[in-house]
């Protein structure tokens, strides 16, 4: 096996691709875990998720660089704000389509995604920022881990912490809280949970300042770890981490975390190994091919139509 | 249909005096900037059948493509290709990109039509992605970045389009092909057979409808028209470069179709008449850097519409009752023959 | 009188609750057929089930001697089904490895495991195409092992290309692997797959609503599915649809065969739109109609795709007593035409009047059947509607 001999030999940069694709995966879970999670509840692709992600990161890129924020408050302060565009999104936009056609809001959601990102072309310009590394903490540039060749950095784990944190936090609110019943009844039947003196737009509200707040966090890490903020990184991620709710199972909080995962390491691995040119096609292909031959996602519940 | 006013000229006779009208337009003398407005509205015409073409998808179908651009990209290349290394004449290159974008059409519709309506939204996005991206990567076939110069202008009877007018011309020509296609069909078992399955999948099944396979001919012709103004377009600019294909462009359209009228004909050439030019407008007011955010307008207009006017200017509904009026002067002429002699 | 619908020991069940458990019903050439029960007796999957919107779990329903959805009695037959899914996994996944036997090292070659993967698919999705498995299905097998000899043999005599993968400085070996490691669960993923859609097909297969309607059953729904943004004429002719033939050419080019087929088909909407009473509405919008109208609508466009068999599900919900007691003159016409009409309905009267032979339904089971006179007596079917007490009142 002369091939499996020369990938062996390359195991330190395999090791390395697996760490940083982890790393990515940990980013695309907290994107996934916002459309997973309005999905689940209203049955409504959330275009502009992607936005929300891109907003975080020029958030509080202008919060340290022009407000001279320490990067710990902008961190918290741009998480809240993005939780409080998530609500007011949901109640611009999609509210008063809830009863229209589902059509009509898909288009709604695509309508504000694109508004949004060219409107954080109009505000910040297209060129490329980065975080100012004199203005972030120290310790994040700083290698954690050194095995050989493999470099884990204090950054790759603060996002892997950030990241299994608020999983955690999120499958705890999901299952063992009155909110989260109220959602996972609410995906169930509307109509019923109302009746059962649910407040719907309440916790549909909620569920977006949920999402919109993990997107914005997922924004800040991104902005952290490739240094580069522009406007239309949303919709790249943002697609990448619909691909991965759906590897995962739409609707399904662990699903997002599991999807992010493979594809993050598949996305490293395909660029490092196979081409690099294509290394957005195989998260589309990837979700392609999920669509297709296991809509249900890998570990989602298949759905029927009612008649 | 009796409350509604009848229009004062007979239907049929519409279209064919706006044709007229239109043949005139380059000769009205505009000064300095006429091949400039020429310019804009064969841009016009262009996105009117490409949006005619969408139009099939979403408005007669229901389902929401977002990947249309990616059988212009299709149409546009296979024509660019077509026309470099084998210096075919537009009149066969224009069949053959129809036919390759039909090809991909079906190709990615047979699979992907199964899947509901937010998914196959996706799947067909995906689809315009990875067209750009292997437009972009395959360098030995697409020239990548560097784009595809020196594509030949069409020429008819010998005689290589050079002018403006003349292109204007070629599309207004192209358009009348789309809507022959588009308007018979419309009034056909197959238009019905779509409207159905606009309406309630479930109950168009019950009623014999085959979904996929009438699905995918619908893809199949939406795909072929696009690929069609991808080959003019190629042939008109004589440069093609993957960034003129990105999702933008679909959400353009889709614009187009959703501002003027998701299933109306009428409605759906109204729309690009209107957001183009419009486009055209901004170009010249805006600054160079805030004109790139002109899609921002593109974003509003689909919230706007959907949250206000969900059917678009033109409602379906006002083009089905046209169809219903239609239906009604052929009884009566039918009943007439009858009873006349 | 022949029989033209037979229910044999159905049962449906949604994830363990079952719906329906051994139904066996019979309808004949010309009869109404009734069917009753209280509110969630599993009538309307019924339906769905003879319409075909569902997939029985067991049983058998025949539609004249056409099986619509069979179930594979004979343990002959399950073998014959085995063993061709059998083969129809081999001929999936063996490929690569018939490729291997040619092409030293072709298993890890990325064009073969790239050009497997392409085939594959084709593959996957004829298979998906089919059916129930046919003669052709094993044409199409023979036909796929032809190719793979063919290209193996191509393939054999040629380097497969230069030693780098894609233009990049890549060994192609070193590509080659990982891919067939990837494109192994991939195959093995595809073949379940097959295995599982087929299996479903053999065992108990698939015909689509669109097809059992082709065969002359025809439905009208519970809550009125009528394409509400078009014309009431237009209803009726897409309801026409499968007695029509004209395609994308003949409709683009408007053939004189078009013509004549539209406007025969005009024309019988009318006269059914006459025959419902409906015919003054023709040109407006279904939308714009009164609620019994669309009830009509909805059994117009039924009849359009002349059925030999009529369900309806529930037609009278909704209506006043005028309006039933037009709507059971009009199913006793629509009987005079030779169609045979199963109805679901709660109105008692309207079922004791119409009926020939009636069904009840209870908790997803056939507790009796008999005439209208047998049903009014019978205990069961008294305690199932008044008895008991445990279910809500229908």
């Amino acid at each position: 096996m002369g091939p499996l001999h020369e990938l062996l030999d390359q195991s330190s940069l395999f090791l390395q691709q697996l760490v940083n694709g982890i790393t990515l995966g940990g980013v695309y879970a907290l994107i996934a875990v916002g459309y997973t999670m309005v999905y689940g509840v209203i049955q409504l692709i959330n275009f502009a998720h992607g936005e929300i992600y891109m907003l975080g990161a020029f958030l509080a890129y202008t919060m340290v660089t022009v407000l001279h924020l320490p990067f710990f408050v902008a961190f918290i302060l741009t998480i809240l704000l993005c939780s409080c565009f998530g609500i007011l999104l949901d109640f611009i936009a999609y509210r008063p389509l809830r009863q229209a056609p589902r059509l009509a809001a898909l288009i709604t959601a695509i309508g504000m995604s694109i508004f949004l990102q060219n409107l954080a072309l109009m505000i910040w310009g297209s060129q490329i920022k980065s975080f100012p590394r004199e203005l972030l903490p120290a310790v994040f540039s700083r290698p954690a881990l050194v095995l050989g060749e493999i470099t884990v950095s204090w950054l790759q784990i603060f996002i892997l912490t950030i990241t299994v944190l608020f999983m955690a936090i999120l499958h705890f609110i999901i299952h063992r809280t009155q909110v989260g019943t109220a959602m996972r009844a609410i995906s169930h039947d509307k109509v019923t949970s109302a009746l059962m003196g649910i407040g719907v737009n309440r916790v549909i509200s909620f569920t977006f300042a949920v999402g919109s707040a993990m997107g914005g966090m997922a924004g800040i890490l991104v902005g952290l770890y490739y240094n580069a903020i522009f406007p239309t990184m949303g919709y790249i991620a943002g697609i990448k981490a619909f691909a991965a709710a759906v590897l995962g199972g739409i609707g399904n909080v662990p699903g997002a975390m599991l999807g992010g995962g493979v594809l993050g390491i598949a996305e490293v691995l395909g660029a490092g190994y196979i081409s690099s040119e294509y290394r957005d096609g195989i998260s589309y292909a990837v979700m392609i091919a999920v669509i297709l031959f296991k809509p249900s996602g890998l570990i989602g519940k298949p759905t029927g139509d009612k008649v | 249909m009796s409350r509604r006013t009848r229009p004062a000229l007979p239907p049929g006779l519409i279209m064919p005096l706006i044709f007229l009208l239109a043949l005139l337009l380059p000769w009205i003398p505009l000064g300095p900037s006429s091949n400039y407005v020429l310019r804009v509205l064969t841009t016009a015409v262009l996105y009117m059948i490409l949006a005619l073409g969408l139009n099939i998808v979403p408005g007669f179908t229901g389902l929401l493509d977002l990947g249309y651009v990616g059988f212009y990209g299709i149409g546009a290349y296979t024509s660019g290709l077509l026309a470099i290394h084998y210096d075919l004449s537009f009149w066969w290159i224009l069949p053959l990109a129809a036919l390759n974008g039909a090809l991909w059409g079906i190709l990615l519709g047979a699979p992907t039509l199964r899947l509901t309506g937010d998914y196959f939204a996706i799947v067909t996005f995906g689809f315009s992605e990875l067209v750009v991206l292997v437009i972009r990567n395959e360098l030995w076939l697409t020239r990548g970045p560097m784009g595809l110069p020196g594509i030949s202008p069409p020429s008819l009877l010998g005689h290589t389009l050079t002018k403006d007018w003349e292109f204007f011309y070629l599309v207004l020509f192209l358009l009348a092909v789309v809507l022959f296609v588009v308007t018979r069909l419309e009034d056909s078992r197959l238009g019905r057979a779509w409207f159905a399955i606009r309406g309630d999948e479930i109950a168009a099944q019950c009623c014999g409808i085959n979904l996929i396979r009438y699905k995918v001919t619908a893809f199949a012709i939406s795909a072929s028209i696009g690929a069609m103004g991808g080959a003019f377009y190629a042939k008109w600019f004589k440069f093609i470069h993957p960034d003129m294909f990105k999702f933008w462009e679909s959400i353009l359209i889709l614009c187009l179709i959703v501002f003027g009228g998701m299933g109306s004909i009428r409605g759906t050439m109204l729309g690009a008449l209107v957001l183009i030019p419009l486009t055209e407008i901004l170009r010249a007011v805006l600054p160079q850097e805030l004109f790139s955010a002109r899609y921002l307008i593109y974003g509003l207009t689909l919230v706007l519409m959907m949250r206000w006017r969900p059917a678009g200017l033109i409602p379906f509904e006002r083009a089905q009752e046209a169809l219903a009026r239609r239906a009604e002067a052929r009884i009566r002429s039918r009943r007439g023959g009858e009873q006349g002699p | 009188m022949k029989t033209i619908l037979r229910v044999a020991r159905l049962s449906k069940s949604f994830g363990g609750i079952s719906a329906l458990q051994d139904i066996d019903m019979e309808a004949r050439e010309g009869q109404i057929v009734g069917i009753i029960g209280p509110n969630g007796a599993g009538k309307t999957t019924l339906f769905n089930c003879l319409s075909s919107l569902y997939h029985p779990s067991a049983g058998q329903i025949f539609f004249g001697d056409r099986p619509i959805a069979p179930e594979f009695s004979s343990k002959k037959k399950k073998l014959v089904a085995a063993c061709a899914l059998v083969f129809l996994f081999l001929s999936l996944l063996w490929t690569p490895i018939f490729w291997s036997l040619f092409v030293p090292g072709a298993l890890f070659k990325v064009e073969t495991v790239m050009l497997g993967l392409l085939l594959l698919g084709v593959r996957f999705f004829t298979f998906r195409g089919l059916r129930r498995f046919e003669i052709w299905a094993w044409g199409l097998i023979f036909l796929f092992l032809a190719a793979d000899i063919c290209l193996a043999l191509f393939l054999g005599g040629r380097p497969l290309s230069q030693d780098r993968f894609l233009g990049t400085s890549l060994p192609l070996g070193w590509v080659g692997t990982p891919w067939a490691l990837a494109a192994l669960p991939f195959s093995l993923f595809f073949g379940l797959q097959l295995c599982t859609a087929p299996a479903r097909r053999l065992f108990g297969f698939k015909i689509g609503p669109d097809a059992v309607t082709r065969l002359g059953m025809a439905r009208t729904f519970q809550n009125i599915r009528l394409f509400f943004h078009l014309s009431v004429l237009d209803n009726v002719k897409i309801g026409a649809h499968c007695t029509m033939r004209s395609g994308i050419w003949r409709s683009l080019f408007r053939t004189r065969r078009q013509r004549a087929e539209e406007q025969g088909a005009e024309q019988e909407a009318l006269n059914l739109l006459r025959f419902v009473g409906l015919e003054q509405r023709a040109l407006v919008l279904a939308d714009a109609l009164a609620y019994g109208e669309q009830r009509r609508l909805e059994i117009a466009r039924a009849l359009a795709s002349r059925p030999r068999l009529l369900l309806l599900d529930e037609p009278a919900a909704g209506m006043n007593p005028q309006e039933s007691a037009d709507l059971i003159r009009l199913i006793r016409r629509i009987r005079e035409k030779g169609v045979t009409v199963l109805i679901i309905e709660h109105d008692m009267k309207v079922m004791m009047n119409l009926a020939d032979i009636i069904y009840v339904l209870d908790y997803g089971r056939m507790i009796a059947q008999g005439t209208p006179e047998q049903i009014r007596t019978d205990p069961k079917v008294i305690e199932a509607y008044l008895g008991g007490g445990v279910h809500a009142p229908a």
